[in-house]
């Protein structure tokens, strides 16, 4: 036991390191915030100290809203150019919004939206709706699908009977899948189509203006943000969807315009053309530069109304054609809230924006007008008017994002800190007692008005400072990476690393080996080429492309890898047909990445494979299906044959034994299990009365007893083997094959075959093994590890965890992988199983495999060695193999920090991290139980 | 005369020189009139450019690498060219493969220019050791698997062959970038890259032959 201490220390401390590492680069990179179920009712009002309504919480002041989102609207295609130092070709094509800005100053205005990032679609669009700020990881309950659980706008204004109409962009479908009460979506993954999504809007808005059934219409617009992505912002198609937009947008208005006479249609329509986003010139967008987050909308009604007050008015004017043409600002946080206090339903309930005073302006004197006709002369008036409503919409606003902060800091697992807390109910209890004064002044509103308004003014000013240091804190905590704890975490990360090597470089000495070679002369090029390998694997982690393809990087580099073993077979002259099999299983494997990678290609936004290599095999013919179904048994049989083998050939005896004959036994199950479930054999009926779960439950039984009955033996027996290699190699065939039922059947049908791939591919690297050494060295000395085929293993294990059908993204997951044997959802259980899935054979078996590169050499050439030199060889292979994951995972953490502000980090980068993350911890954590159970 | 009987691997370094040049020349001549007489280039028309450039370098490389054959009194010069012939595509076989396993799109779109681009790795690998070589394993067994050159011609045959296949290699790297730039097709990058590995290794090898003369000119004196 001291003897598995002295190593097993190292192992320990590198974990600890990474964890450590991990945990505190992650809490500076990834920002979660956890959803919370609540949502805003009605009723909820009488809970406020503000003045309620005869309706819901606002007196709803526009009855029909058209939205027009125009997908990646940079601010200068909206904004006059004279807003700008120089004059692009791309400004001033929507012509149309211009010139009502210019023409109606007070009931149409163009602002400048300022988004949060990540500024990709899917999470403006929860942003905007929900008005708060999606983080990456939003903790809540929803498993893999994106549909938005926390209150948002959308929702509210079904719980409160508004017809909704959507039409254009199909992530609102995936967001919103039962709210709208009519929907034209189209698909929005291809880049390359400008047109598809655009004509189906087109084809929809125009007659839906005219129909009665809809309260709310959104159409949603993707030509401009494909054509960025495509052609980059400077370009003909840029210009010429631009200039489409503006002739869709010049009818639009003119229908509208039409039909807003009293007692028309649109007589109280509010009609909004916003971007979600912004793009930077080559049509990438994701980060947060200001290009990226300046945005823009465009709001319109069809009334006349009185202007803001100037205190809080924004706006910015410029001199355009003789005439002044002002463009305000609004943080698009502030969207979901104002255009709830304008439609008069609930506020969202976890929004943190702030009604924005000029945007509310621009709808809500229509019901002033018909209150008091005979207000209209006076100014003053009608603007106290003004002012006494919004202290009142603004007093609801506070109370219901103090409700929120309250709530969410008492049911985040992370919430605010304590003096954040306390600044903020300090701010908040500070404008309420002004209210108390306010109040009064509003339910008493005969006395003299004059006197009023600075009250109100002030009034106002409170509520803006407690509303605006909320979203302040918001913000800073959930869109502000934490540079110092990211560094802090990549140093420790890189100490890990250093201590690794050291570790490796330690227990050499201490049995007399040097690292670089056995005469010490200079690097081995196994090393060197192996290091490069690794460190060429790193490099490519930094483009989004090579992360893409990284299954099919991982097979170039493993096929490398194998021309190069079988170089050295010609220079030897031996094992040619090993290294022919090996480059033939690193064909296979990459075969099977490519038809994983075709399949992510279906769902990825990123990635258009054409699968052009599969030669139009149409797999409805009935030989294919056929084959389908009996090849994985048979392949099964051959591994249920193999490990016969191994029981009868070698040593074993007692549980071990046992542990495989269970194995055998799961075969079987499985091979049943799946007779059961094809077409071609009509065993269905045989076993009618087993119900189809029971085979996978009892398989994950054997599974469990076979692992503990292992522990049993390792606790309870010290019987000291004099042949440890052999020993060794007992110790291993038990655990594989107990670990390896369950993984293939959580696999499915690839899974038998893979693992026959896997076992041919390790027999062909572990034969190998040494080859080059030999070369070196002349005659077979101490057989110092070659770093080679550990690379190579790792290589292999990476390539089989993409030929399994996985990718690093959470759509990657097999999720169907998790209710084998199970139909009810309980998260602790099912994530375990997703987890066996996913990294059953890339990470699992692969680590209690790596034995084999000690154990088995022993079984083909019987030179005896001493206990202490394996025990020293193996330790030296796990630790390698630790080290060389542990490099690459690095390498990802480094890229994730310096692509933070890339385009695709939320897509790609932060998922990969998150994978590769998970993987170096299990990594860590398989290795030091493989050290328990091996030494 | 008595010199070329003793050792007949030995050439001086300006007959690598010229070799060299010719073969550079040609090349560089195949993409000119590629590019200008038939008004097709790698990128625009790969395999047609390739299908071009390998037919006008073979007879080239055969006939001037045939000069060099060895066992001259076993072997005739007509001998060395069908070697040469036969080596052709023996090579482009073994290249495709190796393409393939790297990771070179498989389907029968992309035949014509996998075959083509084999074809041309062929002629900058296998086809000058086999003029000069034959079926002589021991000395395939010297300079591909040992890279044990010796003497100007070994390294004649080795450098720019090893340049091609690892320039190559390299040059398969850009292709999985999302830049979307026609070059980054299969094959037309990755010759490129095995284009400027050849011409790389060309280069080396008559430095090495100019070293080794130069070294031979010293111990003479």
């Amino acid at each position: 036991m001291r003897g598995w201490w002295r190593l097993g220390k190292w192992t320990v401390l590198i974990m600890f390191l990474h964890i450590i590492a991990i945990l505190i680069f992650t809490k500076g990179f990834l920002l979660t915030r956890t959803e919370l179920p609540h949502s805003s009712n009605c009723s909820d009002l009488s809970e406020s100290p503000c003045l309620s309504s005869s309706s819901c919480w606002t007196k709803p002041v526009v009855d029909r809203l058209i939205i027009i989102v125009l997908d990646a609207l940079r601010f200068d295609f909206v904004a006059p150019s004279s807003f700008f130092e120089q004059k692009h070709p791309w400004m001033d094509k929507l012509k149309v919004l211009q010139r009502v800005a210019l023409e109606k100053p007070s009931s149409a205005k163009i602002f400048k939206a300022v988004a949060d990032p990540p500024t990709t679609s899917l999470q403006r669009l929860k942003g905007l709706t929900t008005g708060a700020l999606p983080t990456f990881i939003d903790v809540g309950n929803s498993f893999g699908a994106p549909a938005i659980v926390e209150d948002n706008f959308i929702n509210q204004l079904i719980q409160n009977g508004k017809r909704v109409v959507m039409m254009g962009d199909d992530t609102w479908t995936q967001l919103f899948p039962n709210h709208f009460n009519k929907s034209y979506p189209y698909p929005s993954f291809n880049v390359k189509d400008l047109d598809t999504v655009d004509n189906g809007c087109i084809e929809h808005l125009l007659p839906s203006l005219d129909e009665q059934d809809w309260d709310v219409l959104i159409a949603h617009f993707l030509g401009v943000d494909h054509a960025g992505h495509i052609y980059g912002v400077d370009s003909t198609p840029m210009i010429e969807k631009l200039e489409q937009y503006n002739a869709i947008l010049e009818k639009v208005i003119e229908v509208l315009q039409k039909q807003s006479g009293p007692g028309k249609l649109h007589e109280n329509t509010l009609l909004l053309v916003m971007g979600d986003h912004g793009q930077t010139l080559n049509g990438d967008h994701g980060g947060g530069s200001a290009e990226e987050v300046e945005t823009s909308i465009f709001a319109m009604s069809f009334k006349d109304l009185p202007s803001v007050p100037s205190e809080f008015d924004s706006s910015s004017c410029k001199l355009q054609a003789n005439n002044n043409i002002c463009i305000s600002s609004i943080q698009q946080l502030d969207f979901a809230v104002t255009v709830s206090s304008l439609l008069g339903v609930p506020f969202p309930f976890g929004s943190i924006g702030r009604v924005n005073p000029e945007l509310y302006a621009l709808a809500v004197g229509t019901w002033n007008l018909e209150d008091n006709e005979m207000g209209k002369a006076q100014d003053q008036i009608k603007l106290e008017e003004w002012m006494q409503n919004y202290v009142n919409v603004l007093c609801i606003n506070s109370w219901q994002v103090k409700r929120y902060i309250d709530v969410y800091s008492a049911l985040s697992v992370i919430g605010f800190s304590s003096e954040d807390i306390f600044h903020i109910s300090d701010l908040y209890a500070k404008a309420e007692e002004n209210w108390l004064y306010t109040k009064n002044l509003l339910l008493y509103k005969n006395e003299s008005y004059n006197a009023s308004l600075p009250d109100l003014k002030r009034q106002i000013v409170a509520y803006f400072n407690f509303l605006s240091y909320v979203a302040e804190l918001a913000r800073s905590k959930w869109t502000e990476f934490n540079l110092k704890m990211m560094g802090t975490g990549i140093g420790i990360m890189l100490l890990s690393l250093y201590i690794h090597f050291l570790a490796i470089k330690k227990v050499n000495k201490s049995y007399g080996v040097s690292l670089l070679s056995s005469k010490g002369s200079g690097i081995s090029f196994g090393l060197m080429f192996a290091s490069f390998i690794v460190v060429i694997r790193a490099c490519s982690l930094l483009s989004n492309s090579f992360i893409l393809g990284e299954g099919k990087v991982a097979n170039f580099l493993l096929a490398t890898t194998g021309i190069i073993t079988l170089r050295y077979s010609f220079i030897k002259k031996e094992m040619l047909l090993e290294a022919t099999i090996f480059l033939l299983s690193t064909f296979i494997l990459r075969i099977a990445i490519e038809a994983g990678l075709s399949k992510q290609a279906a769902t990825s936004q990123f990635l258009n494979v054409s699968s052009a290599w599969m030669l139009g095999i149409s797999i409805s013919q009935p030989v294919w299906t056929y084959m389908a179904e009996t090849v994985p048994i048979l392949a099964l049989i051959i591994l249920g044959y193999f490990l016969y083998k191994a029981i009868s050939s070698c040593c074993c005896w007692g549980i071990p034994e046992y542990v495989i004959m269970g194995t055998i036994l799961c075969y079987l199950l499985i091979a049943l299990h799946w007779a059961t479930e094809s077409n071609v054999l009509d065993l269905a009926l045989l076993l009618k009365g087993i119900e189809k779960n029971y085979i996978p439950r009892t398989i994950y039984a054997i599974g469990l007893i076979q692992l503990s009955l292992l522990a049993f033996v390792l606790l309870f027996s010290n019987k000291e083997t004099s042949n440890y290699k052999g020993s060794l190699f007992v110790k291993m065939i038990p655990i594989l094959s107990a670990c390896s039922s369950t993984v293939i059947i959580l696999l499915g049908k690839q899974g038998p075959l893979v693992a026959l791939g896997s076992i041919v591919a390790g027999y062909c690297i572990m034969r190998l093994e040494g080859i080059e050494q030999h070369t070196v060295d002349g005659a077979p000395g101490i057989s110092i590890l070659d770093p080679l085929p550990i690379v190579q293993w790792n290589l292999l294990a990476v390539c089989l965890f993409f030929a399994t059908g996985h990718w690093c993204a959470f759509d990657g997951l097999r999720y169907g992988a998790a209710f084998i044997g199970f139909d009810e959802f309980i998260l602790v259980r099912q994530a375990i199983l997703l987890a066996i899935d996913t990294f059953g054979f890339s990470h699992i078996l692969s680590v209690f495999g790596l034995p084999l590169f000690v154990a088995c050499p022993s079984l083909f050439n019987q030179t005896g060695r001493s206990r202490s030199v394996s025990s020293m060889k193996l330790f030296r292979i796990l630790m390698m193999y630790g080290l060389i994951t542990a490099t690459t995972a690095t390498a990802t953490i480094l890229c994730v920090a310096v692509q933070r502000r890339h385009l695709m980090v939320w897509g790609l980068f932060a998922p990969k991290f998150v994978f590769d993350v998970v993987g170096l911890i299990l990594t860590d954590v398989l290795i030091f139980w493989a050290f328990i159970y091996y030494f | 005369m008595k010199k070329e009987k003793s050792s007949q691997s030995t050439i001086s370094s300006s007959q690598v020189f010229l070799t060299h040049v010719c073969c550079g020349l040609v090349l560089a001549v195949g993409f000119w009139v590629a590019h200008n007489v038939y008004s097709i280039n790698l990128v625009s028309d790969p395999s047609n450019t390739l299908c071009w450039i390998w037919a006008s370098e073979l007879p080239v490389v055969i006939l001037l690498f045939s000069c060099f054959r060895q066992k001259q009194e076993k072997c005739s010069y007509l001998k060395a060219i069908a070697q040469g012939l036969l080596g052709l595509p023996a090579g482009a076989l073994l290249n495709a493969l190796g393409a393939l396993a790297l990771g070179a799109p498989i389907g029968l779109q992309y035949l014509e220019k996998t075959l083509n681009w084999s074809l041309l790795m062929s002629l900058f690998t296998f086809v000058p050791a086999a003029s000069v070589y034959g079926s002589s394993w021991k000395d395939w067994h010297r300079i591909f698997a040992c890279t044990k050159p010796n003497g100007s011609l070994d390294f004649m045959l080795c450098l720019p062959a090893h340049g091609a296949v690892i320039g190559a290699w390299f040059g398969a790297w850009p292709m999985p970038l999302d830049w979307e730039r026609p070059w980054q097709d299969w094959p037309i990058c990755v010759s490129y890259g095995a284009v400027a590995g050849y011409v790389v290794g060309m280069v080396g090898s008559f430095g090495v032959s100019l070293m080794r003369g130069g070294q031979k000119q010293l111990k003479a004196e």
